[in-house]
C-alpha cells in the first residue's frame, strides 16, 4: 500500500547521526593512540578484504536483518516483542533436538522438520505474552522481558543437564548436528545456504507488510487499535498472530545459528542478537527496506570491529559505542527537530520584533 | 532432614542478604523512575558504569570512598543524560534504556582495554575494597547477630536507603510531586509544578542509586571489574520494581525473595536441583503475579458492574 | 495600552489562539468585572475552554493581550496564574487518583514540618477548615479514586480556594453533576461571590443555568465572541440563537418517503461505563427504514455508551439489541458491521480514523478483502483501490493534497468527511451516527447533513446522537431525550420546541407535557 516515498528529513537525520557517531568513534580511536584512518581502514579491510570475511559480514547482516524484521512484524501491529532473545533460544534448541533425535535421517527430511520445530516453538513462546496482552491487557513489554530471562535459563538448564552432550570436552551444549550443517556458499565462512532461507523470509515479510490486506490491517491496528476494532478488523487475532510470526522468525534465527554456524546448540548461542535487531528496527521505523539496508551497515560495523581489534589492537567495542550513539540520536531525532524549530521560530520572532 | 538442615544454614541467609543488596539498590532507583512515570530498563547499564568507575578510581587513588564517589558522579551524569533524552527530547524511554545498556557494555570494555590493557576481568591488589563492618554488640545476639553482622558496609547503607526512599516518596512533599508526576502529570502542572522537573529528579536519583549498586558490586560484593558484571541484575531489579509495585518495602522484600532464590539455587545443587531452574523462577513468578493481580482486579470490576446494574433495575 | 474599564479584574484584548489547523480563538476582547458571576456559553468547540486555559496559563495566546487586575500578563504559566489569584476547575479533573482528598487539596503547597516533611495532620486540619468555611462537604481522608464525581469536583474547588484564588473559573461544572448536586454547587458559588467578594467565571452550554446563576453572560461561536450582555436583558431563546446562529441560514432539507420495515430494536438495555458504573438504564426504542431517530441529551447521560453497545464496542450488561432479526449481544463489532451497521463515532481522532495512515488507507479499510480490491482477499489490487479512493475523495469533496495525505494532517471537517465517506460507502441499511459535525466548519456541516438525509431518503434506518440541538431538530424524524441513562421523553419532529426539550434533557419533566 505504501508507495515508495523517500522521507528526506528522515534520511538527513539518519546520515547526520551516522556521521556524528563515526566522528565520536574516530575521537575514541585517536584517544587510544591510533589514527582514525588506520582504525576504520582496518575495519573495511576486515569486511571486504577477502571473500571469507565478506561472507561472514553478510551472514552477520542477515542475522541482524531477520531479528529486526521479527521486531517489525510485531511492532507494525502494535505489539512490542522484547522477547525475541528467548524465542530465539527456544526455537534454536527445538530445531537442534530434531537433528539430534533423527540423526539417521536424510537432511532433506531433517532440515525442514527442524525449520518447522523452530517456527512452532518460537511462535508458541511468543503466543504467551501476546495472549496475556490481548486478553488481560498485561504489558507485553514487561512479560517478554521476564520470559526472555526465563527461557534463557531454561535452555541453560537443559544443555547443562538432560540434553548435555556426552562428547568429551564439550561444555554446556547439546550433541552436534554436524551431519545436517548447511553448505557454505563461501568456503570457511559463515555464509551458508541459510542465505536463501533468510532472503525468502525477508521477501515474505516485505510482501505481506507492503502488498497484502493483512499488512494493511496490521498497520492500521498498530497505529490505532481502537480504530481497528471500530472498523471491524479482528484486532485481537491480528495482534496475537503478528506476535506469533515474530516469535517464529526469531526461532528460525536460532535454528540458523545452529545449522548454519555452530553445528550444535550452546548456552551462548546468541549474544543479545535480538536486542541489536530490535533497536535497529525501531530507529528505522519498522520499514522493511530501511531495515535491510541498515542491517548491512551494522553488520559491517560489527564484523569490521573484530578485524580492527585483531590487526590494530584498538578495542572492537568501539562498534558497540557507535551503534549506541546512532540509536540515541535517532531516538531523539524528532525531539531535536522540535527543539531546534522552536528555537528558530523564537529567533525569527525576536528579529522581527527588534 | 539432614539434607534440609544442610541447605538452610546461616550461610544461606547471609548469602541472600549479600546477593540481594546490589539488586535492592538498583531497584530503589528503578522504583523512583517508575513512580515518576518512566519505564526504566537502563539500570543494567547505569550499574555497569558505576562498577567500572568505582574500580578504576579506587585503584587509581587507592581509596574506596573516592571510588564510590566516582560511581555516584557517573550515576548523576547518566541520570541527567537519560532524563534529557526521555523527558526533554521525548525519546522512547525503552529505546534509550536499551541503548544505554549497549552503550555501557561497550564503553566499559573499551575503557578496560584502553586504560588497563586487559580483557575480561580486572582484578588487582591495588583496588581498595569497601570495608566490612563488625558490631561486637550485634554478634552477641543469637541467630540474628551472626546473620546481620560482618557484611560489607553497603549492606547496611541499603537498609537505611530503603527507609529513606520510602520516607522521601510518602512523607515529603517532593515525594508527592514525584508520584503525581507519574500518575497524573497534568494535575501537578496545573498546581504550578512542572512534572518534567520531577521526572528529572527521579532519573538523577535513580542514577545515584545505580551508582551505589555498581560500587557495591565491584568494591563490596567482589573486588574487581569484569565485563558485563552487572549480569542481568538490572533486569532482576526491574522485575522487583514490577513485583513490588514500586513500593519501597515491597520492592525490598521482592529483592530479598529473589536473592534468597538465587542463594538457594546454589545450595540446591547438592540435592540435584540445578541452579538454572531456581534462577528462572523469579521471572516466571513475576509474570504469574501480574496475571493474578490483573485477573482479580478485573473480576472485581465485573462483579461491581453487574451488582450496580441489578440495583439500578430493582 | 490603556485599559478601558478599571473595574475589570480580567481583561482580554484581541486574543487569538491558533492550533495546528484550528483557529480556536479569533480576536476575542471583553472584560470581567470584579465580584460578578460571568457565564461563558457556546457550543462544543466554540473556544470557551481554550480562552479560559489562556487565562490560567496553560496556553499562551498566538496574539493579543490578557490583563489580570490591571496588569498585563505574558508568557504565563499556571504557577503565575495561581499567584495572581486565578483558580480553575477543569472539565477533566486535575486530581491524582491515588492521593487522599487532603493531599490533593494541598498539592504543591503542602504544609510542612521541619521544613521538608509533609505535615499530614496539618493538611487534614486545613482541609477540614476549608470544608467548614465553604460548606463543601468532603472527607479529607478519603482516597480520591474512591469518591464520586460530585465529591471530586468539590475537592477541585477546595484546591483553588486553598491557593487563595479570588477569580474562580469553572469549566462545564454541571456536566457531571446530578440536579441536587448542581443546586448545591450554585449555592456555594453564590455564597463565595457574596460573602468573599470572589469573581466566578462559569463555562457552560446549559442555558437555564446561565439564567439561574450569572450576572452577565458572554456568548462564543466558532472562536469568536458574539456578544456580552447583562443576564437580565436576555432570555434563553435569545442566547440560543446567538449560540447556534449559523452565518448562513440553512436551507430546508427535502425529506421523502415514509418509515418502512423495522430495522433496529433496543430492548430494555443496560450498559456500564468504563468505571463499571451503570450508564444506560433500561432503554427501549425502535428505528424503521427511512427514518432518523435523534437522541437529544447532555453529554455524559449514557448516549455514548448506548452507541458503543449497539455497535458492539461495549459489553451489554443486560437487555437486547436486535439488528433486523439478529441479537447483537451475541455478535462482536465485526459481525455487527457485517450484519449491516455502519457507524460514525463521536470521537473521530481516537476512534474514527487512523491518523498516521493515508486518506486512501482510511477509506479502503474494512473493504480491503472484497474481491474488487484484492486477489483472493490477500494481494491488494493497488490500481483498483486507488481509483476507488480517488472517486470517494472527489465525491465527498475532501480537501487535501490527494489520497496519499496523512489523515492526521487534515482539518476537522475534512477528517470527518473521510469518516463519512468510508462509512456511507458501505451502503448498509443501518447507520449509527454520533456527533457528525462536531468541530466541523459550516460548509462541511451542510454537506454532511445533505448526505445523511440522502441516506434516509434512500431507506436507511439512522440513529443520530448529537450535542447540537439544532442538528437533532434539523435531521430527525423522531426525537428521544435521555437523562442519566433513561429515556425521559419521545417526540415526533415538530411536536416540541428546542426550548421545551431542554427540560426533558435535564430530567425535569414539566407537568402536563409528560408523554
Amino acid at each position: 500500500m505504501n508507495k515508495l516515498k523517500v522521507n528526506y528529513s528522515y534520511m538527513i537525520s539518519l546520515t547526520l547521526s551516522i556521521v556524528i557517531a563515526l566522528l565520536i568513534g574516530a575521537i575514541l580511536i585517536i584517544a587510544t593512540g591510533h589514527s582514525p584512518s588506520e582504525g576504520y581502514g582496518a575495519m573495511l579491510e576486515g569486511v571486504f578484504g577477502n571473500s571469507r570475511v565478506l561472507g561472514n559480514t553478510i551472514a552477520k547482516s542477515l542475522n541482524l536483518c531477520l531479528t529486526a524484521l521479527a521486531m517489525a512484524v510485531a511492532a507494525k501491529a502494535g505489539m512490542f516483542n522484547v522477547g525475541g532473545e528467548g524465542q530465539l533460544y527456544l526455537g534454536g534448541l527445538a530445531a537442534t533436538m530434531v537433528g539430534v533425535v533423527f540423526q539417521d535421517l536424510s537432511p532433506v527430511v531433517v532440515i525442514p522438520c527442524a525449520l518447522i520445530a523452530a517456527t512452532v516453538v518460537g511462535g508458541a513462546f511468543a503466543w504467551i505474552p501476546a495472549w496475556l496482552r490481548v486478553r488481560l491487557n498485561i504489558s507485553e513489554v514487561i512479560t517478554t522481558i521476564m520470559l526472555n530471562s526465563a527461557a534463557i535459563f531454561f535452555c541453560k538448564y537443559l544443555v547443562n543437564g538432560p540434553l548435555k552432550s556426552t562428547e568429551k570436552g564439550v561444555v554446556a551444549a547439546t550433541e552436534n548436528v554436524y551431519a545436517f550443517k548447511m553448505a557454505q556458499l563461501i568456503p570457511a565462512s559463515n555464509l551458508t545456504t541459510a542465505l536463501f532461507y533468510s532472503a525468502a523470509i525477508a521477501l515474505c515479510v516485505w510482501y505481506v507488510m507492503g502488498k497484502t490486506t493483512i499488512g494493511l490491517e496490521m498497520k492500521v491496528t498498530g497505529e490505532n487499535p481502537r480504530f481497528s476494532g471500530f472498523v471491524g478488523l479482528e484486532k485481537d487475532k491480528m495482534m496475537i498472530w503478528s506476535m506469533i510470526a515474530s516469535g517464529a522468525i526469531c526461532g528460525i534465527v536460532g535454528m540458523m545459528e545452529v545449522y548454519g554456524i555452530h553445528g550444535r546448540f550452546t548456552e551462548n548461542i546468541s549474544n543479545e542478537f535480538y536486542f541489536d535487531g530490535m533497536l535497529l528496527a525501531m530507529i528505522m521505523n519498522y520499514n522493511p527496506f530501511g531495515i535491510i539496508a541498515m542491517s548491512f551497515f551494522f553488520g559491517i560495523l560489527k564484523i569490521g570491529a573484530y578485524a580492527m581489534e585483531l590487526s590494530t589492537g584498538i578495542s572492537g567495542e568501539i562498534s558497540q559505542i557507535i551503534f549506541a550513539i546512532i540509536i540515541f540520536l535517532m531516538a531523539a531525532q524528532s525531539g531535536f527537530k522540535q527543539y531546534f524549530s522552536k528555537k528558530f521560530i523564537k529567533l525569527k520572532g525576536e528579529q522581527q520584533n527588534g | 532432614m539432614d539434607k534440609l538442615s544442610a541447605i538452610f544454614t546461616l550461610g544461606l541467609f547471609q548469602n541472600t542478604l549479600r546477593t540481594a543488596t546490589p539488586v535492592i539498590l538498583a531497584a530503589l532507583g528503578g522504583l523512583l523512575t517508575e513512580q515518576a512515570g518512566i519505564m526504566n530498563i537502563g539500570m543494567e547499564g547505569m550499574m555497569l558504569i558505576g562498577c567500572f568507575a568505582a574500580v578504576a578510581v579506587s585503584f587509581a587513588m587507592a581509596n574506596a570512598l573516592m571510588g564510590v564517589f566516582a560511581a555516584v558522579m557517573c550515576g548523576i551524569v547518566i541520570g541527567i543524560f537519560f532524563a534529557v533524552f526521555v523527558v526533554k527530547l521525548k525519546s522512547d524511554e525503552f529505546i534509550i534504556g536499551m541503548a544505554l545498556n549497549t552503550f555501557a557494555a561497550g564503553t566499559t570494555v573499551f575503557l578496560l582495554r584502553s586504560i588497563f590493557g586487559v580483557k575480561g576481568t580486572f582484578a588487582d591488589e591495588g583496588i581498595v575494597p569497601l570495608p566490612s563492618i563488625e558490631f561486637d554488640w550485634l554478634q552477641s545476639i543469637p541467630l540474628v547477630g551472626p546473620l546481620l553482622n560482618g557484611h560489607s558496609i553497603f549492606v547496611y547503607i541499603t537498609w537505611i536507603l530503603v527507609f529513606l526512599v520510602w520516607f522521601f516518596l510518602y512523607k515529603t512533599p517532593y515525594g508527592f510531586w514525584v508520584r503525581a508526576a507519574g500518575e497524573h502529570p497534568e494535575s501537578l502542572r496545573t498546581a504550578g509544578i512542572n512534572p518534567d522537573r520531577m521526572k528529572f529528579v527521579a532519573s538523577i536519583l535513580c542514577g545515584v542509586l545505580c551508582g551505589f549498586a555498581g560500587a557495591h558490586l565491584s568494591l563490596g560484593y567482589l573486588t574487581m571489574f569484569a565485563e558485563g558484571m552487572s549480569a542481568n541484575r538490572g533486569f532482576i531489579a526491574f522485575a522487583c520494581v514490577i513485583f513490588g509495585m514500586a513500593n519501597p518495602p515491597k520492592v525490598f522484600l521482592a529483592a530479598l525473595l529473589f536473592g534468597f532464590l538465587n542463594a538457594l539455587g546454589l545450595r540446591l545443587q547438592s540435592v540435584g536441583i540445578p541452579p538454572d531452574i531456581t534462577a528462572m523462577t523469579p521471572y516466571v513468578v513475576t509474570v504469574l503475579m501480574l496475571v493474578y493481580i490483573i485477573t482479580t482486579g478485573e473480576a472485581k470490576k465485573r462483579r461491581r458492574a453487574r451488582r450496580l446494574v441489578e440495583e439500578e433495575k430493582s | 495600552m490603556k485599559i478601558d474599564n478599571i473595574d475589570n479584574i480580567v481583561e482580554f484584548k484581541n486574543v487569538s489562539m491558533q492550533f495546528p489547523g484550528v483557529l480556536a480563538n479569533d480576536n476575542v476582547s471583553f472584560g470581567i468585572k470584579s465580584g460578578e458571576i460571568f457565564a461563558l456559553v457556546g457550543e462544543n468547540g466554540a473556544g470557551k475552554s481554550t480562552l479560559m486555559n489562556i487565562l490560567y496559563g496553560i496556553n499562551n495566546p498566538t496574539s493579543g493581550e490578557v490583563y489580570i487586575k490591571g496588569k498585563k500578563v505574558e508568557n504565563f504559566s499556571p504557577t503565575e496564574a495561581i499567584e495572581n489569584g486565578i483558580g480553575m476547575v477543569h472539565q477533566h479533573f486535575m486530581l491524582v487518583p491515588s492521593f487522599t482528598v487532603a493531599e490533593n487539596i494541598v498539592l504543591s503547597k503542602e504544609p510542612r514540618k521541619a521544613g521538608f516533611i509533609y505535615n499530614k495532620s496539618k493538611a487534614i486540619e486545613v482541609a477540614e477548615n476549608l470544608v467548614e468555611e465553604y460548606g463543601l462537604k468532603v472527607n479529607p481522608r478519603d482516597i480520591v479514586s474512591e469518591t464520586s464525581v460530585g465529591i471530586q469536583q468539590r475537592v477541585e474547588i477546595l484546591k483553588t480556594l486553598y491557593r487563595g484564588a479570588d477569580v474562580l473559573i469553572l469549566d462545564e461544572p454541571t456536566a457531571v453533576l446530578t440536579p441536587s448536586e448542581t443546586k448545591e454547587l450554585f449555592a456555594v458559588i453564590k455564597r463565595v461571590v457574596k460573602e468573599l467578594g470572589m469573581t466566578v467565571i462559569i463555562i457552560t452550554h446549559k442555558l437555564y443555568e446561565v439564567m439561574a446563576i450569572s450576572d452577565r453572560v458572554g456568548v462564543m461561536r466558532q472562536g469568536k465572541l458574539v456578544g456580552v450582555s447583562e443576564t437580565k436583558d436576555v432570555d434563553e431563546k435569545k442566547l440560543a440563537s446567538m449560540m447556534v446562529g449559523r452565518e448562513v441560514l440553512l436551507e430546508k432539507l427535502e425529506k421523502t418517503g415514509s418509515p418502512g420495515k423495522l430495522k433496529i430494536k433496543v430492548d430494555n438495555l443496560y450498559v456500564a461505563d468504563n468505571r463499571g458504573l451503570p450508564s444506560v438504564n433500561g432503554v427501549n426504542f425502535e428505528i424503521r427504514e427511512g427514518e432518523i431517530l435523534g437522541i437529544a441529551a447532555i453529554e455524559g447521560n449514557g448516549q455514548s455508551e448506548l452507541v458503543e453497545a449497539i455497535t458492539g464496542l461495549r459489553h451489554i450488561e443486560s437487555g437486547h439489541v436486535y439488528i433486523e432479526d439478529k441479537d447483537a449481544k451475541e455478535l462482536n463489532a465485526r459481525q455487527i458491521r457485517n450484519a449491516g451497521v455502519a457507524h460514525i463515532p463521536e470521537d473521530r481522532i481516537s476512534t474514527g480514523v487512523s491518523g498516521p495512515s493515508s486518506i486512501l488507507e482510511n477509506l479502503i479499510i474494512g473493504k480491503e478483502r472484497r474481491s474488487q480490491f484484492s486477489v483472493k482477499g490477500i494481494h491488494l489490487r493497488q490500481s483498483s483501490i486507488r481509483r476507488y479512493a480517488d472517486d470517494l475523495f472527489k465525491k465527498f469533496d475532501i480537501r487535501g493534497a490527494g489520497v496519499d495525505t496523512r489523515v492526521e494532517s487534515l482539518s476537522g471537517g475534512n477528517m470527518q468527511k473521510v469518516v463519512v465517506a468510508r462509512e456511507f460507502s458501505y451502503d448498509t441499511p443501518i447507520l449509527i451516527i454520533a456527533q457528525p459535525t462536531r468541530g466541523v466548519d459550516i460548509g462541511a456541516m451542510e454537506f454532511i447533513h445533505d448526505k445523511i438525509v440522502e441516506k434516509r431518503n434512500n431507506g436507511a434506518a439512522i440513529l443520530l446522537v448529537s450535542a447540537d440541538l439544532d442538528e437533532v431538530f434539523r435531521l430527525s424524524d423522531r426525537i428521544i431525550t435521555l437523562y442519566e441513562g433513561k429515556i425521559t421523553g419521545e417526540f415526533k419532529s415538530g411536536e416540541i420546541s428546542k426550548m421545551d426539550i431542554g427540560y426533558y434533557m435535564t430530567g425535569d419533566r414539566r407537568e402536563g407535557t409528560d408523554e
